[in-house]
């Protein structure tokens, strides 16, 4: 039996079992009263059934004409106890049925969030809540009662010979003591009315399992019921599932799933309008056949709208916005057409949220929220497009400045300072004109030459005279030096021809039998060469260094040799390397040098033009003190016209 | 690998490679190489060059402090000149030989790095800072001109007065 018509769910069933012959479960189903209920009879031969139909039948009735009239506890109570009298009363009037009585536990849903449980016997309720499963109820049996009395353990309780012995029930007296329990529901609860065929013969994790298993009520009925016939069935089994209404899907979850779908069915839409405001005109896709371009441009633009509502991301319409801005920017093109193109998109993104909104209000406002933030992604992604080329020029700028102004130093060291005869120019490849020195007759070079790191003769923290490897290794150790780098540089790819050159420099470093740092010092100027002081120029001179490092390592140990030349052979290229990474962050040292001297020098031309402008304000302000004291002290100072720079 | 038992026997040699005596309590010169020489030999040889963070903080300490470049270069290499020569005494099996020079070497090579970053960084300040000082020059000579027109116009002015 399976009720769907009310927002609550509900289902509920009743089996004989494996052992009775004969059902005495009564259910209650009925959706318009809010009235369930599982009610297990007892009673001996034809009694039980009757107890428990007569009490369904008393219930149910009661509740049927006096609901109006009685709050819900109030009604229950009494709906209870007019079942039990209606037992009593028969079970009097029939010698057979003297003794027959019922357990009832039922569920008046008040309204979809409101619920009042009464039970008499040991019926159960249970409640399953976030996946924890509770039990509502409390058995009428004399054992629960010691229990709770504390007069028995609760283990003890398992087995004590009458733990189905009940204290109350429906039918053995006119009156009967109700349990009543009022529940807020919150959503997705459920509630298991059920005997105690059901609960005696399957465990609390089977049916906490079953409950939370999502499945609808009427499966979850069934597979109770079965799982307590497979743990014997040896009783009636009776269950019923009541369901409250799951939670209202977030706005997130409607975006994701009938947002996105909606929002893709309005594909075509979105083309038209694109297309309409000239979207195959603009400059971006000018080449490109007109319904080319829309599905290029527009399509792909839909296609990232549509996934990013699918997943709650911005990534794809993001990845679209900087791959459509960048690609063209790169062609050199302008700003304009990529603005023109987006708000060609952005009005067909708002055109189909409109149509999404006429025809469903609640999904266009959701729409619009999303797709509005999905455009201001693509803004976002476009400003940051916008910064990154901003940052580029602004650097561009103050390399082109740093060049004019050496050039203007160039000039001025000419014109204060003219070539005398048989002075020379040293120029090097690579060089700049600024970065060349003067050399005149009779004058070490580094006495009058520009610094540049280029032109010192020195790593200058370094000890000259410490070992750069233990010189002096023997044949073998060199051979094998020599095998272990031709190894690494096999092991190269053509490409990585800096590798290889440090490669080079390392056997060359390694095995200089002259034992002395002016063998790393050569090396790294060489590989150093003429590069930028920046990350760009000197980063991947290190990361070069360091796969050199691992490839030179590890190719050691492919040399055949014996352990201990393998060991030798790895120190040696270890110092060797060591040297020269130290020596080329000597060079790094020495080409920063420049930076700080200038900016020392400018900052002390800077002192002096602040010197110069506060001794000029200090002869402003005498004089016009002394005109004001001297030669008109009435005149205001306006009158004399205004200092004021 | 890990090599725990290495570190174990590397962490022996602290005395003998750095200069603990002379400082006492505080850490020696060089310290900063030692212990990551350390971390690299038990974090194994599969650990990425360069990525040790703590040392990279050590080193950019030590120059916020104040040490120069050339002091914490010198120092790193004194390190690894001395691990050389103590690591060729104590131990005896080549394996385990490799393995600490091999971290040794990476850990040196990784002191270079942060410093030529440091001072590639440095570089990049130091011309943004000459650009802007440079574009102070202009407006201040401007200021002196603008100065120097209003002083002669004061002196003009209090000329005639007198008169």
């Amino acid at each position: 039996m399976t009720q769907q018509g009310s927002p609550i769910r509900i289902a509920g069933d009743t089996h004989v079992g494996k052992v009775r012959t004969m059902n005495e479960d009564a259910l209650i189903l009925e959706p318009r009263l809010g009235l369930y209920a599982v009610l297990d009879g007892m009673g001996g031969a034809n009694a039980g059934d009757v107890a428990s139909q007569l009490a369904r039948d008393a219930i149910r009735d009661f509740v049927l004409q006096r609901r109006a009239a009685l709050a819900p506890k109030a009604l229950l109570e009494a709906a209870l106890v007019a079942g039990s009298t209606a037992v009593f009363t028969a079970a009097q009037q029939h010698r057979e049925r003297h003794g027959m009585g019922t357990t009832a536990v039922v569920c008046l849903v008040v309204d979809p969030k409101h619920v009042v449980i009464a039970h008499v016997g040991d019926s159960r309720a249970y409640l399953l809540r976030e996946g924890r499963l509770q039990t509502l109820t409390r058995d009428h049996t004399i054992v629960e009662d010691l229990v709770e009395r504390g007069l028995l353990a609760p283990e003890e309780a398992e087995r004590h010979p009458y733990k189905n012995v009940l204290s109350r029930n429906l039918g053995a007296r006119a009156e009967a003591r109700v349990d009543l329990l009022e529940l807020e529901l919150r959503p997705g609860d459920r509630v298991l009315l059920c005997s105690d065929g059901l609960y005696g013969y399957a465990s609390a994790e089977a049916i906490q399992y079953l409950l939370g298993s999502g499945d609808a009520p009427e499966h979850v009925t069934r597979d109770l019921i079965e799982i307590a016939l497979r743990g014997g069935g040896g009783d009636n089994v009776s269950a019923l599932v009541i369901e409250a209404p799951a939670a209202a899907p977030s706005s997130t979850q409607v975006v994701r799933t009938s947002g996105a779908v909606t929002w893709w069915q309005h594909r075509q839409r979105f083309l038209q309008v694109a297309s309409d405001g000239g979207l195959a005109r603009n400059p971006i896709v000018r080449g490109l056949p007109a319904q080319e371009a829309i599905e290029l441009v527009a399509l792909s633009l839909c296609q990232a709208i549509y996934h990013d509502l699918e997943k709650s991301t911005g990534v794809n319409v993001w990845t679209f916005a900087q791959n459509l801005a960048a690609g063209w920017f790169e062609r050199g093109g302008d700003w304009n057409a990529v603005r023109g193109i987006v708000d060609i998109l952005g009005g067909a993104a708002r055109a189909v949220v409109d149509d999404i909104r006429a025809r469903d209000a609640k999904l266009g406002f959701l729409l619009d929220v999303a797709v509005s933030r999905a455009l201001i992604v693509v803004e976002l992604a476009l400003g940051g497009l916008l910064a990154e080329r901003l940052r580029q020029i602004d650097s561009d700028l103050i390399e082109l400045h740093g060049a004019a102004l050496d050039t203007v130093e160039h000039d001025t060291l000419e014109t204060v300072e003219p070539l005398e005869s048989g002075e020379r120019s040293i120029e090097r490849p690579g060089e700049r004109p600024s970065e060349r020195s003067i050399e005149r007759p009779g004058e070490r070079p580094s006495e009058r030459s520009i610094d540049r790191f280029i032109d010192r003769p020195t790593i200058p923290f370094l000890r000259p005279e410490r070992p750069v490897t233990s010189s002096g290794e023997s044949s073998e150790v060199l051979g094998a030096i020599a095998k272990a780098i031709t190894i690494a540089r096999g092991r190269l790819s053509p490409r990585a021809e800096l590798v290889a050159q440090i490669l080079v420099a390392l056997e060359t470093v390694a095995t200089d039998s002259g034992g002395n740092f002016a063998a790393a010092v050569l090396a790294a100027r060489e590989l150093y060469g003429v590069r930028s002081v920046d990350n760009a120029g000197v980063m991947p001179l290190f990361d070069a260094f360091d796969k050199a490092r691992i490839v030179a390592a590890s190719s050691v140990h492919q040399v055949r040799a014996s352990p201990a030349i393998r060991v030798r052979v790895l120190r040696a290229l270890s110092l060797a390397h060591q040297r020269l990474v130290a020596a080329a962050t000597g060079l790094v040292l020495e080409a920063v040098v420049p930076f700080g001297e200038r900016l020392r020098e400018v900052q002390v031309v800077t002192g002096e033009l602040r010197e110069a402008v506060a001794r000029a304000e200090q002869r402003r302000a005498d004089l016009e003190r002394k005109f004001a004291t001297i030669v008109d002290p009435s005149l205001p100072w306006g009158a004399r016209g205004s200092t004021e720079w | 690998m890990a090599d725990s038992h290495l570190a174990e026997a590397v962490r022996v040699l602290r005395d003998e490679v750095l200069d603990t005596v002379q400082h006492g309590d505080r850490d020696p010169p060089g310290a900063e190489v030692f212990e990551a020489l350390l971390r690299a030999l038990t974090i194994g040889g599969e650990s990425i060059p360069g990525l040790d963070l703590t040392l990279h903080d050590a080193v950019a300490r030590r120059l916020a402090w104040g040490d120069s470049e050339e002091a914490v270069l010198a120092d790193a290499e004194l390190v690894f000149d001395r691990l050389m020569v103590s690591a060729d005494r104590a131990f005896r099996d080549p394996a385990d030989q490799m393995v600490v020079i091999e971290a040794a070497t990476q850990v040196a090579v990784t002191v270079s790095r942060v410093v030529a970053l440091a001072a590639v960084a440095r570089a990049g300040r130091d011309r943004a800072a000459r650009m802007r000082e440079e574009m102070s020059h202009q407006q201040l000579k401007e200021v002196l001109q603008k100065q120097k027109a209003a002083l002669q116009r004061l002196e003009h002015e209090l000329k005639q007065d007198f008169r």
